[in-house]
């Protein structure tokens, strides 16, 4: 019965005399129609049928059949353009502000979707997108959710695996020689099966295949389209032409697709023995893994499979990691997970402000419709009925809607790329060290038209009827109780002042987040202090390493306005992580407590070069450095985690692995925030640098002054000592840091412009009302003053209609942004939704633009001359 | 011959379909989808505005069909039959269609269709 009242909803669109005729067995026929299209979708599609033919016939018996109906919404189109062109010349004010507010929203709004369709609504460039994960080795209680996995354990997990393909990869840099200087390229070492997991095809050349798995094979590389384009001049004959690397030569056996562009941008494909990894220890991570999910299999059985073959792997060999699991999730959302809360949260927001748009244009479409009643009644009794005028409207809301959303669309570009040229090009993957490229934007024909039609939509779903309503009232205003007629226009400010009002919460909450985290010391002192890597001494021993590097220190803290310099393997803010397994000696020396935490060898003064805090013991020595590493500092988390409150100093550590036996801790450095300072710094071990096979270091440079100026300096230092030594990633450590804080500065600068744009808006649109209030009652006014009443008691009351409309909004304004702001506390740092701060700010911006939106007008009251008036009268 | 007397494709086959046997509503759209051989589809507000377009034109009217069949609301169902004025331009337009059938056939079209 309940579908028999829905249905019968519908014979209400049909008009009276045709409903009590037919009324009966149309419902009847409907109900047999949609009893027999079965259930669930079938229905509702059914319904939703129903609904059209009803709307369609209503329409067509009330205007006396289809044809008619559609001549007369064609017919006299070019004659009510005219009108509007008119009527627009005429009042040019209305219109440049119509389209100015549209235009800011329009133009803010499809500049963040542009970034929510090329970030989070991107389709990747590869077959299949849903089945590609990504596959970690995850210890939650060591805090390692998302972390890369060894070799052995990789091989493993392929053969054994039955419900998931497999591939490893591991993102490096190598060098080539260009005009007889190192150019660094970005490479990616992947096993054979990479691009067959994902599902991609090389355009020319082949891919890697048996030749490649193994050591001893060829030495072939496949490179990306851009560097084929771009470098080699897209030459069709690269095939089988040499690339030297590294003084090596390598064979070009394939180039990717154009556009092809896995997490992170590589230049140069390089093939991942299978025997190497297979030869790697099983504690030595260092792969990330991706995986195809063969047909039917879900993620969470793939998960539990990878998991069980890893758990039998280190019971095998490696008895004291039968703790870790294999976490395996969608690719896509993963690698978009640290931007996903941000986005939205400016989707949201940039929503809101075209709400604020629309509604603001709502209240001076109509007060204009309500001053212009006179006019439209003339064109009633000329015959026009109410959809003729309907159509009028439509086309002055719908063309300066759309004016305005073009000239909103045609500025975004320039949005877009300053705002490019604010965000960070990396972004790490939330508790991995993954950095990946995320934040796309996308202006394609899809944002324009959503853009342009909700704009167009919005305009006219929120003017036309509520005009049409109004032309009723206007008869109210011939009959004097004009002021009924304004009610709707309150409420639409209601609307607006809650809207605006949320959004400067929103403004309050992110500008002191942002001020917190900007504010938190991250361990280092970035200004001033330039980062790079440089060196690649694989082939020197040892002390060949050491000599060649204390050389180049010498060269560069040899640079006039240099104070010192000196080396770690790692350099900070970089999301690069190394792990190493330790034992923690008791204090007797005897008994060791296996545990796994990040370690970094570093050279002489770094910590004075970096600006880092000793908080107790004492820095390395010179003579630490000297023969075997003794020594060894922690970071306070280490000292923490480890230690508790018991001192660090004088306890002894082991490195798995590594030539590091029985290290004293000599001192504790305060935490590098070294994940960015809304992240927790890892715990952290530094020793002595002694060495080793990665021949690239990271060189901390403490200069006087802007860092970034000393870079070619320094470069041209390095390059004194040996000019055949690759140097890359001259940054300075403040731009390093600023990687980390770009998103929360640009997001706070953003919603703060929105915020202001929603405060202006809402501004206008109280002006709007009062000044509109104090025209249209003037006559009222003015036989009241020349009655005895005061001009500051008629203000009074101006603010007093305005008050509970404001109080109401704003009230509602804060319960709903506080509640966003709980959705949204993911882009939140140290500041409660609840902060009082911002609460009391919010309310007293906004209650102080009201009363003075309100009172600027209002004074308008003082210029009414009540013996004008009552001679009029 | 004038566009005016000309009935539309859907309305002459509705006439035709009550000629042969009067009608309501749901039996009328089940017989007009099966002699259209499905091309004819129409939902029950298209139908009934047709229905009421030949009412009105005085070609249709409700018959009493003798059937005390009430539907599910309790009205009674209305049976449609076709009036006189509808044979007659039942007629002219079966006599239009016939002349439009010969000139096919002068033109060879009827034999080669088949």
């Amino acid at each position: 019965m309940r579908a028999l009242w829905r249905l019968r909803v519908l014979l209400w669109l049909y008009p009276a005399a045709y409903r009590r005729k037919y009324g009966d067995e149309i419902v009847e026929t409907m109900r047999r129609r949609y009893e027999a299209a079965g259930g669930g979708v079938r229905r509702w599609l059914m319904l939703s049928s129903l609904v059209v033919d009803a709307l369609w016939s209503g329409a067509c018996v009330r205007v006396g059949g289809a044809g008619q109906f559609v001549r007369g919404l064609t017919k006299g189109w070019g004659l009510d353009v005219r009108f509007v062109m008119r009527a627009m010349r005429r009042h040019p004010g209305y219109a440049l502000t119509t389209v100015g507010v549209l235009g800011i929203a329009v133009s803010a709004g499809a500049t963040v979707f542009s970034y929510v369709r090329g970030t989070l609504l991107r389709t990747p460039p590869y077959r299949d997108p849903a089945g590609v994960v990504a596959v970690w080795g995850s210890n939650p209680v060591r805090g390692q959710l998302r972390d890369v996995i060894s070799g052995r354990t990789f091989i493993d997990l392929q053969r054994d695996s039955k419900s998931i393909s497999l591939a490893a990869y591991h993102y490096s840099s190598t060098y080539i020689q260009v005009g007889g200087r190192p150019e660094v390229i970005d490479a990616i070492e992947v096993s054979a099966d990479f691009l067959d997991v994902l599902g991609v095809a090389p355009v020319l050349g082949r891919d890697f295949d048996d030749r490649d798995r193994t050591s001893g094979g060829p030495s072939n590389v496949m490179i990306s389209h851009a560097y084929w384009r771009e470098r080699l001049g897209g030459m069709p004959d690269v095939i089988g032409r040499a690339l030297i690397t590294e003084g090596t030569p390598k064979t070009i056996i394939g180039v990717l697709p154009g556009g092809f562009e896995f997490v992170a941008p590589a230049t140069l494909y390089v093939p991942l023995r299978d025997d190497v990894l297979a030869a790697s220890p099983r504690t030595n991570i260092q792969y990330n893994v991706l995986g195809r999910l063969r047909p039917g299999v879900s993620v969470r059985s793939a998960s539990e499979e990878l998991s069980r073959v890893m758990a039998e792997a280190h019971r095998r060999d490696q008895p004291g990691w039968v703790d870790w699991t294999v976490l395996v999730e969608p690719l896509q959302r993963v690698s978009v997970a640290a931007v996903r809360p941000i986005l939205w949260t400016l989707a949201v927001t940039v929503a809101l402000v075209l709400l604020v748009a629309l509604v603001n244009l709502a209240m001076l479409f109509e007060a204009r419709t309500l001053a212009r009643a006179d006019e439209l009644g003339v064109r009633q009794a000329l015959g026009a009925g109410r959809g003729r005028l309907a159509r009028v409207l439509a086309i002055e809301t719908g063309s300066l809607a759309a004016i305005g959303a073009l000239l909103g669309l045609l500025v975004t570009p320039f949005l877009l790329e300053k705002v490019a040229s604010l965000v960070p090009l990396w972004i790490a993957i939330p508790g991995s060290a993954l950095r990946i490229p995320v934040l796309r934007a996308s202006l394609d024909a899809w944002v324009l038209a959503i853009s342009l039609g909700t704009a167009v939509a919005g305009a006219l779903a929120l003017t036309v009827p509520g005009a049409l309503l109004s032309l009723r009232r206007s008869r109210l205003a011939r009959s004097g109780r004009f002021h009924r007629g304004v009610r709707g226009i309150r409420m639409l400010v209601g609307i607006e002042i809650g809207a605006a009002t949320v959004l400067c919460l929103a403004a309050g909450l992110t500008m002191r987040s942002a001020a917190r985290l900007l504010s938190t010391d991250t361990g280092v002192r970035d200004r001033g202090l330039l980062t790079l890597y440089f060196g690649d001494a694989w082939s020197s021993d040892a002390a060949g390493q050491v000599a060649y590097f204390r050389r180049v220190i010498q060269a560069v803290e040899a640079v006039p306005g240099i104070r010192s310099a000196s080396t770690i393997d790692y350099v900070d803010f970089q999301a690069e992580d190394d792990f190493a397994g330790l034992d923690l000696l008791d204090r007797e020396q005897h008994a060791g407590l296996a545990v796994r935490e990040e370690w970094r060898r570093v050279g002489p003064r770094l910590f004075e070069t970096a600006g880092m805090k000793i908080v107790a013991g004492r820095d390395f020595l010179p003579a630490d450095f000297d023969g075997a590493a003794r020594t060894a500092v922690i970071n306070q988390s280490f000292a923490d985690k480890h230690y508790g409150g018991a001192s660090a100093i004088g306890r002894v550590i082991n490195i798995h692995n590594q030539p590091y036996r029985n290290l004293e801790i000599v001192g504790v450095v305060a935490d590098v925030k070294s994940l960015g300072p809304a992240a927790a710094a890892p715990p952290m071990l530094y020793v002595p640098w002694q060495g080793s096979k990665r021949g690239t270091q990271g060189l901390y440079v403490r200069v006087d002054g802007d860092a970034v100026q000393y870079a070619t300096a320094v470069r041209d230092a390095i390059w004194s000592v040996d000019p055949s030594q690759p140097v890359a990633d001259i940054r300075a450590m403040s731009d390093l840091v600023e990687d980390w804080v770009a998103i929360p500065r640009v997001t706070r600068a953003l919603v703060s412009v929105l915020g202001a744009v929603a405060l202006l808006l809402a501004a206008v649109g109280v002006f709007g009302v009062i000044a509109f209030a104090v025209r249209t009652r003037r006559s009222e006014m003015g036989v009241r003053l020349a009655l005895g009443a005061t001009p500051d008691r008629l203000m009074l009351e101006l603010l007093r209609a305005v008050a509970p409309v404001v109080a109401f909004g704003g009230a509602a304004g804060v319960l709903a942004g506080i509640g966003a702001a709980y959705g949204a506390r993911a882009v939140l740092f140290d500041v409660s939704p609840l902060d009082p701060l911002v609460l009391g700010w919010a309310a007293a911006v906004m209650t102080a633009t009201a009363l003075l939106a309100t009172w600027l007008p209002a004074r308008r009251v003082r210029q009414i001359d009540a013996g004008e008036v009552m001679r009029t009268q | 011959m004038h566009k005016k007397n000309l009935i539309k494709p859907t309305q002459h086959l509705i006439l035709l379909l009550l000629v042969e046997k009067p009608s309501w509503g749901i039996e009328l759209l089940e017989r007009l989808e099966a002699r259209s051989h499905g091309a004819i589809r129409l939902n029950p507000g298209s139908l009934y505005r047709i229905i009421a377009q030949l009412v009105d034109d005085g070609l249709l009217r409700p018959v009493d069909a003798g059937v005390a069949d009430r539907g599910e609301l309790g009205a009674p169902r209305k049976v449609y039959g076709v009036t006189r004025a509808g044979l007659a331009a039942l007629r002219v337009e079966a006599a239009r269609q016939a002349e439009w059938v010969e000139l096919a056939r002068s033109l060879n079209l009827l034999e080669e269709s088949r």
